[in-house]
């Protein structure tokens, strides 16, 4: 039997499919409540997922993943709030929209135009996967360096207003990894004498604190009895004709720009709902509707931030490096099944990756199909109250945690984890770098300290590919800080025209 | 032809409202919506040259100790160069220049923006608080008793008392049932003992 048909098969397991069901709706509700992110939940439900089997888990977790980028959008549009990050631009046209009493209209479009953004971002896998797999096997220690390297710098310069909390957030995830046993010489560093440090902290138990227990203790801090009202009044929900046509361009933009900005390792669907939003604007006829209920900036806006699951897939399957913040989770979860994400993985399980495709597929499909026929009953959701919220995520943190290792220490890491992942949002400093540090820190450690060996320094001169990502590095955080100093500059000059006018 | 454009524009902008109020959304629930807009933006976090300072300071404190842990790691084979000291010395190096890079830039620079962030209140660090001295407790009590069920009945009760939870559904029926619940997914059908 060909892998292809293998791991499309493998899916017709009722067990298969009812951890998709499970997956899509836990993704929908956690999208479409604000404050839970979709990063939260695939970390939370990792733990549930350890005891299946890799496709009952992955079927779970990536179901999450789907289900969260079509539940975002619903409070993006009715209360100007995005579920997840991923909806940030959705809001600048979607809620508009509903104010002007268009909002069935919207959530119709805006779940049309995510759907189409996570099925061409799937050909772009199908496609683009197995190619870059195959050149990755060439790598050696000096190109993996040099690609854990590309990835923190990337996530350092996407996720942080300063350059400097997201560098410093960076080098402590790559310290934070260092605790544990040597990767070459299994000397004990950072362990206390402690026996849940010796073999280096659970990932698990680091990421649901820094994004689960982080979150809720921030909620709890700044939680005021303003209530958020969604807009009652839904409108018609059907797009005319005329208006299909229009979105057609939009779409196009949308879906190239999330694809790209999906494949750049760690970025994720907000950064490129931003930057599809924006390049839309700049190629349309009407750019100045947009922001004020452009259905066009809508469109735009959804595909370009779903378009990136593909991309995010393809470079977490292919090079083993996190494609966004979920699949840096899902990435742990897969070292525990003894699955290597890289390109290994095509040559040694290709009916899983089958899988994993066909997953995203009927996943995105069915998301679909509920996006179009609940909504109005997902809206509700809106009204739980946060004390129960917190209350369950506590215990579901801490059950969720203690299954991963069976021993109550692991439980201990996981809430001093949330405690410094609340003082780090509070103060500016991103998880993101961190996770990413943690999850690549052996990697980077054990690959420069053989490079340095074999060849020295030199090395990442005289091997083209170390060479070019490490150029990618370099471009990437010099074009950011270029930028950031420019705009702080026409910040400040036009802070000084405002004082003199 | 300045001077007539802009009441035109105000005249289209008018006749777009009421055909955007035309299409379903009443007068009073827009003023409701844009009243919610204001009281959001309202809420949102100051940027502060105390804290960011605070900050760097700190850092630079628990990046030095990190150097000097690092430096104190033992080794059972001395190579010196790339041994299991130098990746750690390294990270914690280039850690504290950039804390007393962090230190300077608040002395010298605005405070960064605190996009997304709310502020703070008297009542979120109590439930802050007490919902840490609950997770030591509670951890403490499932370690000493080796029993599940009854400290995490306690501590939801606890829980939903702290964040103003009253009554039979917030103090009885949701700590049990959500108890019973996690039991019977992770004890019975994924066989983690607990």
């Amino acid at each position: 039997m060909s892998p292809i048909v293998e791991g499309l098969t493998a899916l017709l397991d009722p067990t298969v499919i009812f951890g998709m069901a499970l997956g899509i709706g836990l993704g929908m509700l956690v999208g479409t409540f604000p404050g839970i992110t979709a990063t939260m939940a695939v970390a939370l439900a990792s733990s549930f997922t350890l005891t299946l089997t890799p496709v009952q888990g992955l079927a779970v977790l990536l179901s999450i993943y789907t289900g969260a980028n079509f539940g975002d959008r619903i409070p993006a549009i009715l209360v100007n709030t995005p579920g997840t990050p991923a909806a940030i631009a959705t809001t600048f046209d979607g809620y508009p929209l509903a104010k002007q009493g268009k909002a069935g209209l919207a959530l119709v479009t805006s779940g049309f135009a995510a759907a189409i953004g996570i099925l061409v971002s799937m050909v772009v896998f199908s496609v683009a996967a197995v190619p870059i797999a195959s050149f990755a096997l060439q790598f050696g220690p000096y190109e993996f360096f040099a690609l854990v390297v590309l990835g923190l710098t990337v996530m350092i310069s996407i996720s942080s207003q300063s350059l400097l909390k997201g560098v410093i957030a960076g080098l402590f995830g790559l310290f934070l990894a260092t605790v544990g046993r040597d990767p070459i010489t299994a000397d004990p560093r950072f362990t206390f004498g402690f026996d849940v440090l010796s073999d280096k902290l659970d990932f698990i138990a680091v990421v649901i604190g820094l994004f689960g227990i982080a979150e809720v203790l921030d909620q709890m801090l700044s939680h005021n009895k303003l209530r958020l009202k969604p807009v009652a009044s839904l409108g018609r929900w059907w797009p005319k004709k005329q208006e299909y046509k229009t979105m057609r361009k939009p779409l196009i933009i949308g879906s190239v720009v999330g694809t790209i900005v999906g494949i750049v390792p760690a970025a994720g669907g907000d950064i490129a709902g931003l930057i599809g939003w924006d390049r839309a604007k700049a190629l349309s006829k009407h750019p100045e509707e947009y922001g004020k209920g452009s259905f066009e900036g809508l469109v735009a806006a959804d595909s370009a931030s779903t378009s990136t699951l593909g991309g995010a897939l393809t470079t977490t399957m292919a090079l083993g490096i996190p494609g966004d913040s979920v699949m840096a989770v899902m990435l742990g979860s897969m070292l525990i099944w003894g699955l290597q994400p890289g390109p290994q993985l095509f040559a040694d399980h290709p009916a899983l990756v089958a899988s994993i495709a066909g997953i995203m597929v009927v996943s995105t499909l069915v998301s679909l199909g509920l996006n179009l026929f609940r909504i109005r009953g997902l809206v509700k959701i809106l009204d739980l109250p946060r004390n129960y919220l917190w209350a369950s995520i506590l215990i579901l943190c801490v059950v969720g945690t203690y299954a991963t290792t069976t021993d109550i220490n692991t439980v201990v890491v996981m809430l001093c984890a949330g405690a410094v992942g609340v003082v780090m949002k509070r103060t500016g400093f991103p998880a993101g770098p961190v996770v990413l540090g943690l999850l690549l820190g052996h990697l980077a450690e054990s690959n420069l300290r053989r490079a340095l060996v074999i060849d020295g320094a030199a090395g990442f001169l005289t091997n083209p590919i170390a060479a070019i990502l490490l150029a990618f590095a370099v471009l990437a955080f010099g074009g950011t800080l270029f930028g950031r100093i420019r705009a702080g500059r026409k910040e400040a000059a036009r802070r000084d025209a405002t004082l003199v006018v | 032809m300045n001077a007539v454009e802009p009441s035109r524009r105000l005249a289209s902008e008018e006749q777009a409202g009421s055909k955007a109020l035309a299409e379903g959304i009443s007068a009073d629930e827009l003023a409701l919506v844009e009243e919610m807009e204001r009281e959001v933006a309202a809420l949102q976090a100051k940027p502060s040259r105390k804290l960011e300072r605070g900050i760097g300071i700190t850092l630079t404190v628990l990046s030095a100790a990190g150097l000097i842990g690092s430096r104190a790691i033992t080794v059972r084979t001395e190579t010196g160069g790339i041994d299991p000291r130098w990746w750690p010395t390294v990270i914690c190096s280039v850690t504290l220049a950039l804390s007393l890079m962090l230190v300077v830039v608040s002395l010298t620079k605005p405070p960064f923006e605190r996009e997304g962030l709310e502020v703070t209140n008297h009542d979120g660090w109590r439930r802050l608080m007490w919902t840490i001295v609950l997770s030591v407790l509670y951890i403490v009590a499932w370690t000493v008793s080796e029993n599940f069920v009854v400290p995490s009945v306690v501590l939801l009760v606890a829980m939903m008392w702290v964040n103003d939870g009253r009554g039979l559904k917030a103090l009885v029926f949701y700590p049990i049932g959500t108890v019973m619940g996690v039991y019977l997914l992770f004890h019975t059908v994924l066989r983690i003992p607990l």
